[in-house]
């Protein structure tokens, strides 16, 4: 695990120094993707309560991906913005999550086909939010706050509908290791904050204390010369770490535009 | 290559949705009984200090369950339960009852009048639009009098201020926390932070590292720093009784930390540690204390702290009209240099 945490880590430090001495040609073209859905979301975390709270979520995604210059490599960039509102099982407590993602991403493609690319990467990946418990007196907020590297695969398929070129994209992330926030088991926030005892409450995470998956499938159609994308995104966040247990899982449906940037 | 890919593709959709969890709403007598006794079992902080044997009490109050048990018989045998806890900061709470534990400060003396103490501010001020905090001049303008009823209510700077402003020509202050049932160690801390001038280590707090009933972190020391606003550093006598309960509780052990500090009543009614919120599969709220605050020799307060001048409010100051426990400390502090 160390050699492959060795290996991303080396990939981010020297592919963008690499990348700077070549900056007047680094990048020839960029789409930008902008998406917003609504969905369902299920939030259980043992600080707050024992049981499996569930409701809506609201998403907002902004992706970036650049072809760079070097040939084959794209550089993709996502920014999602989530919220949700859940109940618990007797439907008399509420339970309201904020979470923004940020995730850097580099790929290399490789083409299996004309109409097939599968693009594995390294990502870099940066992830804040809350989840705040609306009856709860002294714990009534759990806050996560996770930076991880992992890997990440695209698969592009590119087919026509009569005339009409459509791109489906199928992506899947998943971190490899990093580090969380991880308070101790029965610690309040009044002694981490107020009283400043914060000496254990970073740790070490990888698969012996946290899963975390994501699976996002786009289709792009064609419509009047702009680019439509309907989307999916099913994100998948468990974690066991001082005997708090933490499981968020949401399914997104979106609907957004993407833009198309020529950078000559 | 094409087929494989899209397997795993499918796989990892599948892996995503076979994730999905559920809790359903469960009124089942037996469940929610487990599932008070197991939440506190698993957190509860004073077991081993009031040596409290929890598994004898699943035994003898599981018995009283069966599935036929109404909601009323199962809060009636639950609020039994935790109320073998002695701790006021383990409640039970239903859409239609409360249970609380009363023992902290039923059959010890009120030591407390409120329309007695009424006469020695009702011609002092009242604090901006606070319904909790009143103060006053008493003795001729030598001893300053504040009345701090609830630490739910927070206090500005500025209007603390403005109260010690009042009081910079007095020799004496008395800090008034009767009945102070607690609120926010923040407000609490706010008050005492007026009363030094150099940081204080004023106590200590651990929490649970673990469910196991011993599995506490190593104490950590609270300090108290001093305001930036107007302090005092001229006698105080802090009056207490037994409804000081909780942060209130917390406020006198610091407080009696302080050199210039002397508290004069009753014993508080303790309430030492600080509680979480859980819940039950029914969707009754329980809480109940999780982390002990230690007193500056990290000793537990839970059952209260006694005052270094016992005085009882008397019935014949009463119908006098005077508080006992306000007139001693007003002859204290005038004579004291």
């Amino acid at each position: 695990m160390k050699r492959i945490i060795g290996y991303l880590l080396m990939c981010f430090i020297t592919y963008p120094l690499s990348a700077q001495f070549n900056s007047e040609e680094v990048q020839r073209e960029m789409n930008e993707g902008t998406l917003a859905g609504f969905g369902t979301s299920q939030v259980k975390d043992t600080y707050l309560s024992p049981f499996n709270y569930s409701g809506w979520g609201a998403r907002i995604l902004n992706e970036r991906m650049s072809l760079l210059r070097r040939m084959n490599f794209f550089r993709q960039q996502i920014i999602s913005v989530d919220i949700s509102s859940t109940q618990n099982p007797a439907e008399n407590v509420n339970d309201f999550g904020a979470f923004v993602d940020y995730s850097l991403t580099y790929y290399y493609r490789i083409r299996t086909g004309n109409n097939f690319s599968l693009l594995p990467g390294a990502s870099a990946h940066l992830m804040g939010g809350f989840i705040y418990n609306t009856r709860n007196g002294n714990n009534p907020l759990s806050a996560k706050v996770d930076i991880d590297l992992g890997l990440s695969v695209i698969m592009l398929y590119t087919f026509r509908i009569k005339k009409y070129p459509l791109t489906l994209r199928y992506q899947a992330d998943i971190p490899l290791g990093g580090i969380f926030f991880s308070p101790p088991y029965g610690i309040s926030y009044y002694e981490m904050f107020n009283e400043g005892n914060r000496s254990e409450i970073i740790a070490f995470n990888s698969f012996h204390n946290k899963l975390a998956l994501k699976n996002y499938a786009t289709v792009d159609i064609p419509v009047h010369g702009s680019t439509l994308r309907l989307g999916y995104l099913s994100s998948l966040y468990y974690s066991d770490t001082n005997q708090i247990d933490t499981r968020i899982l949401s399914n997104t449906f979106m609907i957004g535009w993407v833009k198309k940037f020529v950078l000559r | 290559m094409n087929r494989l890919l899209t397997s795993v593709g499918l796989m990892m959709i599948l892996f995503a949705y076979g994730c999905e969890m559920v809790d359903e709403f469960d009124t089942s007598p037996r469940r929610n009984f487990d599932a008070c006794w197991k939440i506190l079992d698993e957190n509860y902080c004073f077991f081993d200090y009031k040596q409290i044997d929890w598994n004898s009490l699943y035994g003898k109050y599981s018995m009283q369950i069966n599935e036929s048990t109404d909601e009323r018989e199962l809060f009636q045998v639950l609020a039994s339960m935790t109320q073998e806890l002695q701790d006021g900061h383990v409640n039970v709470i239903s859409k239609y009852y409360f249970s609380s534990y009363e023992g902290w400060f039923q059959y010890h003396p009120a030591n407390f009048n409120w329309s007695v103490i009424q006469n020695y501010y009702r011609d002092g001020e009242r604090s901006g639009d606070y319904d909790e905090i009143r103060y006053a001049l008493l003795a001729g303008g030598q001893i300053g009098y504040i009345y701090y009823g609830s630490f739910d209510e927070s206090i500005l700077e500025s209007e603390l201020n403005k109260i010690f402003g009042t009081f910079k020509d007095c020799k004496g202050l008395i800090v008034d926390v009767r009945d102070n049932g607690g609120g926010s160690l923040t407000n609490s801390d706010r008050l005492a932070s007026r009363f030094l001038d150099t940081k204080t280590l004023c106590g200590y707090i651990q929490h649970k590292t673990g469910k196991g009933h011993n599995d506490f972190s190593e104490p950590y020391p609270l300090y108290l720093e001093p305001s930036h606003g107007d302090l005092w550093l001229k006698q105080v006598i802090v009056l207490t009784n037994r409804r000081c309960f909780s942060a209130t509780n917390n406020f006198v052990s610091k407080m009696r930390v302080l050199p210039n500090v002397r508290t004069l009543g009753g014993s508080t009614g303790g309430g030492s540690g600080f509680p979480f919120t859980s819940e039950l599969p029914n969707g009754w709220r329980i809480r109940f204390s999780t982390s002990p605050i230690l007193d500056i020799n990290k000793q537990h307060t839970e059952f209260g702290i006694e005052p270094d001048i016992p005085v009882t409010l008397t019935s014949e100051d009463i119908e006098k009209q005077k508080d006992t426990l306000i007139e001693t400390a007003i002859q204290l502090l005038l004579t004291s240099d």
